[in-house]
């Protein structure tokens, strides 16, 4: 009994957790149409930044190695973390997001996940390399070490709670006029500007909320875990964050808890209980993927716009007396444009 | 004569080898509708796209109101009122008709990361006001009907009334419309001219369009820009210009175009 509730408990963390990471990419690609392809390095980010700020100095000589050590208070490092994930979205930014568009903007996001990837692996001096951090202190340390279920199970509360405080700020922001600036540049960035606003203000906004918010869940992952190495955050990790709100539906937030309860928690734990091949033991881990991406080429074959479509803007509005409801004048009532005589 | 709310003066630019404007220099004055014509490859796109500021010119000023603004990016020239729309129709096509208006509005309060999420009680009124203008113009355009409908689905000619209302909502004090009738059929033509001089008159807006059909420009520019291989051939009345020979050998009388250059 216990193993289940613990087992149901890290499900549902994992749900919260990839709620948050596609709410952030939702908000930036889903909003401003900004091609992230490196979402899972700004989780990284966020975690390994979390992690060197809340543990004490590394000790070498347990040849584990790790910059700053600063045994800062857990709340005051997730902070730390988050700003680290944010600031790495404002670098993207300044280097990509004013003369780059679409996919040569995705290129770059794939070349900074390659080599943030690179650099934190093979320098075990950062981060230490491809062992990855561990025993990284968690949050309500004490019931964290003696009741390990209790903790799972405080733990759901917090991320639960942090995931609904994403989701409130998510759609506010999606219904603000900032939102509206937003959605309009993902459809057409220089009308955008052509109007007096500017885009790539906006666009670099959306770049940073969404790495903070993708930063947050990364900082909850390790906090949960304990424990982060560069396996943890390959690039097929992106992919099923994008598989998420594809099939989930974009720009709508909802689409992306439905998305990654699909994906991230369904798709990915149920394959968990196939058994394994002893001789092949990649093989599923393997076809976990390839049974994602089929999802997603069904997905975007059967319903392009996803499970839950973006919700098209309603306004509470006085109704107006419709001053042409008869068509214009010369032309057939009802048809708007119809070829006719001059007005009169 | 009245005060010149847009001067260009001396522009030049070249893409590569192309001299696309080459030495034009004009006017505008304020409250009137100027048409910009000349025949294929004389630069008046390009010229709406230096005044707009999408190109940066090589050499040359662009004054807007007496201040220099060659070197201020386009949003910032937006902010001053000088806002254009596109030779094919750029409707946000997944935004709904009133939507497009309303997103165009400068200086909203949530439009700003803390507004937007600290100030949504004013946003929400503010929002709601803006929703009652843009059914206002809507309606004037008979889009009333159409407005809860995505403006990626609507008809062309109808797209092109879109570009023209969102423009409104903008509030310009000068308007460049690129080839606004272009594609449409004679009746919405009428129309479009119509909301043209309506807005001139009631507003006080500005027009500059680059046209090809004359008999739209006579009916309701009081001024026509000729340009012809990126300089300025004449300016004046349609009437004025039908005599004027260069005029003729450039553009209404077809062919001859070196005679031009020299």
């Amino acid at each position: 009994m216990t193993l289940i509730l613990g087992y149901v408990a890290t499900l549902l963390v994992t749900f919260f957790t990839y709620n948050i990471f596609v709410i952030g990419l939702n908000i930036q690609f889903g909003y401003a149409g900004i091609l992230n392809f490196t979402v899972i390095t700004f989780m990284a980010f966020g975690a390994y930044f979390y992690a060197v700020f809340v543990m004490p100095h590394a000790d070498n000589s347990s040849q584990v190695f790790y910059i700053l050590g600063l045994h800062w208070p857990w709340p005051l490092a997730m902070l730390a973390g988050i700003v680290a994930s944010g600031a790495l979205g404002y670098l993207v930014g300044l280097i990509a997001l004013k003369r780059l568009r679409s996919d040569y903007l995705a290129i770059v996001t794939l070349a900074t996940g390659t080599l943030v990837y690179g650099l934190f692996g093979n320098n075990n001096k950062l981060f230490d390399g491809w062992s990855g951090l561990f025993n990284v202190n968690q949050p309500f340390q004490s019931v964290a070490t003696n009741h390990p279920n209790e903790f799972s199970w405080i733990f759901v509360v917090f991320s639960g709670v942090i995931m609904l405080v994403v989701w409130l700020f998510a759609n506010r922001l999606y219904a603000s006029p900032l939102g509206r600036s937003m959605r309009a540049i993902r459809e057409d960035q220089d009308v955008v500007d052509s109007f007096g606003k500017n885009s790539f203000k906006v666009r670099m906004l959306a770049m940073v909320i969404g790495s903070v918010i993708v930063g947050i869940g990364g900082v909850l992952t390790i906090q949960y875990i304990g424990a982060l190495s560069p396996a943890g955050w390959t690039t097929g990790e992106t992919f099923v964050v994008w598989a998420a709100l594809l099939v989930g539906g974009r720009a709508n937030n909802l689409g992306a808890i439905v998305g990654s309860l699909l994906v991230a928690v369904i798709f990915n734990e149920a394959t968990r209980y196939i058994p394994q091949v002893p001789s092949h033991p990649n093989l599923i881990p393997n076809l976990r993927n390839v049974i994602i991406g089929g999802l997603v080429i069904l997905s975007i074959w059967f319903r392009p716009q996803g499970v839950v479509p973006e919700k098209k803007a309603s306004f509470l509005e006085v109704p107006l007396v419709d001053k042409y409801a008869q068509g214009f004048p010369g032309e057939e009532p009802g048809g708007t444009l119809s070829p006719a005589a001059s007005e009169a | 004569m009245a005060k010149s709310i847009l001067e260009v003066k001396g522009i030049k630019l070249a893409f590569g080898g192309v001299q696309a404007i080459d030495d034009c220099s004009f006017h505008i004055e304020e409250g009137t509708i100027t048409a910009l014509i000349g025949p294929n490859g004389a630069g008046k796109s390009t010229m709406v796209n230096v005044i707009s500021g999408t190109y940066r010119p090589d050499e040359g000023h662009v004054i807007l109101d007496g201040k220099d603004v060659t070197r201020m990016p386009n949003y910032v020239r937006a902010q001053h009122g000088l806002l254009r729309t596109f030779q094919i129709s750029r409707e946000f096509a997944n935004l709904t008709v009133l939507e497009n208006l309303l997103v165009v509005r400068q200086g909203q309060v949530g439009e700003s990361l803390f507004g937007a999420l600290f100030r949504a009680k004013r946003w929400q009124e503010q929002t709601k006001e803006l929703v009652a203008e843009a059914n206002d113009i809507l309606n004037t355009f008979g889009l009333y009907r159409l407005r809860n409908e995505y403006a990626g689905n609507l008809s062309g000619g109808q797209k092109r009334l879109v570009e023209l209302a969102r423009a409104v909502m903008a509030k310009p004090r000068l308007l460049l419309l690129d080839e606004p009738m272009a594609g449409v059929t004679p009746a919405l033509i009428e129309r479009l001219g119509h909301h043209i001089v309506e807005l001139n008159r009631e507003l006080g807006v500005t027009f500059v369009l680059v046209e090809h059909n004359l008999d739209v420009v006579e009916k309701i520019c009081s001024r026509v820009v000729v340009m012809a291989l990126g300089k300025q051939l004449a300016d004046g009345t349609l009437a004025e210009l039908r005599s004027n020979q260069a005029v003729i050998d450039a553009y209404l009388g077809g062919g001859a175009r070196e005679r031009v250059g020299s």
